[in-house]
């Protein structure tokens, strides 16, 4: 081999460990003073905001964030303040993502957050209390994870029984199927929480009504589309003997009036469940009979309020009461009676909220089976 | 001579046939599935996909993959939701612009698509992909994530309109299916197509300005995606991120269920329509007879698989990727 191409292989070798070890001492040396930032358990001065969610193309994400915007900017800040951490249904990028946000605030930061599955919710909540940040979950969380045990990083956790409202639908459509007859369930993703109590308020609906058949329960997995074309099966298999539709959600039922208008059958009892601004507006014209808001923006805007306000010590979350750290949100049946009501209300202008009112809304404490 | 005929031929229709066999298999299980009524759901529910099938069929007998509908759809839906409503909300009006239009937007964002896989030379696998996250950006980005829905009673007599018992958007597609079968077997472009997907280099050392065949290629099965989210919009009147949802699946396993080979060059529009009814039978039969929700999904995979094997020939390949 020639001197000169010898020369350069070895110059260009140490060049390139000298870049190498360059920048892991420049990394280093960045990394440093985050390690130091946190544990501060004191209060923090202007927290950055982040909300965690799966992703905005739905309308139930998307009126969460947008109540979490709107708590933003009643504190002054504007609309791109909030961070948003689109977890796309993967609890590691989930975590990852949170992780990220964490080192860049240093831990100076409020985060709202539903960890997209139960066991994911532990190394979120660790991984903030590690950092000193502050965060407030909802959905997700397992049974022996309590914020109480974190002193005051972890905020907060509310959630929705939607075991209790789901049964109420449900007699109000077997009372419109005049107490008899087939009727169908299209559900949510089979593994999902809300989908499953949403069936379970059916059946213990069910004990009441003897005369009512439940012929089948399937997932649509809060699809329209996919809830479209299971109804159309359902029609072929059990035709005239569907007397009433019990759907999981909003977007379910879409997809169910959609395939009973491609049929021509007019009347058939559906309820639903959300109270998204299309039901609400079905059920005033009478197509849907009820369905049911968990008020996401109210919902969305609280949690991040709630994280936000411990974060710069207005209130101290280890010195409130266990009613006040893990708690059902709120739950409202919208019949034909009130639907208008609550469209002018909720939907129709922005709702203002008092951000500062944590807890008076909720349904009260969670209960563990 | 007659024995390889008849294997050639017993290959040709073999989709059919299994689509014929799914179909007396479901209806010995339950007699109401083998009824007008639910052939008219079956055709309903399989006709956006079928037109997404036919967009990337045309892409997968040129050698290539596209894995962009999802956005394409979602993207033209939500396009076509919005220019329809801002033009007046009715087919009587000059709304009816935004149907061409949406096609015609359909069109352009595949031929962008195409463009960036030849110009820049990345493959269509991953170029497709990406493309297909920006259009799904671009329809959230219109929508803010809220639905639009559009519910003038013209459009939607696409659906609640019947003729002999069928949807009148069954009966539009299946006029599309028969211009897409024009282009295959009657256009210069069509012949193209096959020609990139038989051995690209051979086509090209021919003189064939491959790289344009694949732009075109490519514009062609945006119009045709577009066209799937016309009917996607008209099945259930709502426009939203969403409406692209699940496309990618159904559509790239039809056509390969159908008999449209992954490696190019075999195949066409008719194997798109069986491999999408073969795919919608399965589904809906499912359902009709009764098998447990926890099994569907696992038994659509094997059916799936099953159907592959019967209807592909491999003895011409000597290996697979």
């Amino acid at each position: 081999m020639s001197t000169f191409i010898r020369d350069y292989i070895e110059a260009q070798t140490l060049s390139r460990r000298k870049f190498l070890l360059a920048s892991a001492a420049g990394m280093g040396a960045a990394l440093a003073p985050m390690g130091m930032a946190g544990r501060a358990n004191a209060a923090l001065t202007d927290p950055a905001m982040a909300w965690s969610y799966r992703d905005r193309t739905n309308p139930y994400w998307n009126s969460i964030v947008s109540g979490g915007e709107s708590f933003a900017s009643s504190i002054g800040k504007d609309k791109g303040f909030m961070t948003h951490l689109i977890n796309e249904g993967s609890s590691e990028k989930s975590l990852s993502d949170i992780k990220a946000f964490l080192s860049k605030t240093g831990g100076n930061c409020a985060i709202a957050c539903d960890a997209n599955d139960s066991p994911n919710a532990r190394p979120v909540v660790e991984a903030v209390k590690a950092a000193g940040g502050y965060v407030s979950t909802i959905w997700n969380k397992t049974d022996d994870l309590h914020p109480w045990d974190f002193g005051d990083n972890y905020v907060s956790h509310m959630t929705w029984s939607d075991e209790g409202p789901a049964e109420q639908t449900a007699r109000i459509l077997f009372e419109a199927m005049g107490n008899k007859g087939g009727v169908v369930h299209l559900g949510g993703i089979a593994a999902n929480n809300p989908a499953i109590e949403r069936l379970n308020g059916l059946k213990n609906a069910l004990k009441d009504f003897p005369d009512i058949e439940l012929l089948d329960a399937q997932p649509a997995d809060w699809d329209t589309q996919k809830a479209n074309e299971l109804m159309a099966s359902f029609l072929t298999r059990y035709g005239d003997e569907i007397k009433g539709v019990h759907c999981a959600n909003d977007t379910i039922a879409y997809g169910v009036l959609e395939a009973l208008r491609a049929e021509g059958i007019e009347g058939m009892p559906v309820v639903s469940y959300d109270g998204n601004l299309q039901a609400v507006e079905l059920v005033m014209k009478g197509d849907i009979l009820c369905t049911v808001s968990t008020n996401p923006y109210w919902g969305g805007g609280i949690t991040s309020a709630l994280s936000y306000h411990a974060a710069i010590g207005t209130f101290k979350p280890s010195e409130e009461p266990p009613e006040h750290r893990e708690f059902y949100g709120p739950t409202v049946l919208i019949t034909k009676a009130d639907a208008e009501e609550f469209r002018k209300t909720n939907l129709d202008a922005t709702p203002t909220y008092d951000w500062t009112d944590f807890w008076g809304p909720g349904n009260g404490q969670i209960q563990y089976k | 001579m007659g024995a390889r005929i008849s294997r050639a031929t017993l290959l040709r229709w073999a989709p059919f046939l299994v689509l014929i066999a799914l179909v007396v298999f479901f209806t010995i299980l339950n007699p109401s599935f083998f009824s007008l009524r639910n052939a008219a759901r079956i055709a309903l529910a399989a006709t956006p996909a079928l037109m997404v099938a036919i967009g990337v069929t045309f892409i997968l007998i040129m050698g290539s993959i596209d894995l962009s509908m999802e956005g394409a759809v979602s993207v033209t839906a939500v396009l076509f939701a919005t220019v329809f409503l801002q033009l007046g909300g009715t087919l009587a009006s000059w709304a009816w612009i935004a149907l061409p239009a949406a096609v015609l937007a359909g069109a352009v964002f595949g031929m962008l698509n195409g463009w960036l896989h030849v110009k820049l030379q990345i493959p269509s696998f991953m170029a497709s992909l990406a493309f297909g996250f920006v259009g799904t950006g671009l329809a959230l980005m219109m929508t803010g994530g809220d639905r639009i829905r559009v519910e003038d009673e013209l459009f939607r007599g696409l659906l609640t309109f019947r003729f002999a018992g069928f949807p009148l958007m069954v009966w539009l597609a299946f006029g599309f299916v028969l211009i897409a079968w024009f282009i295959q077997t009657r256009t210069t472009i069509g012949r193209n197509l096959y020609a990139v997907g038989g051995g690209e280099e051979l086509a090209h050392a021919s003189g064939l300005n491959t790289r344009r065949v694949r732009v075109i290629g490519f514009t062609l099965a945006g119009a045709f995606y577009a066209l799937g989210a016309l009917m996607a919009v008209a099945r259930i009147g709502i426009a939203e991120t969403a409406t692209g949802n699940n496309f990618m699946f159904i559509s790239i396993t039809s056509a390969v269920v159908g008999g449209v080979a992954l490696w190019g060059g075999i195949g066409g529009v008719w194997n798109a329509v069986v491999g999408v009814l073969i795919v919608n039978v399965i589904n809906n039969g499912m359902v009709v007879i009764g098998l447990p929700d926890y099994l569907q999904d696992g038994v659509l995979g094997l059916m799936v698989i099953l159907a592959v094997v019967l209807s592909t020939d491999r003895r011409l390949v000597s290996f697979v990727k």
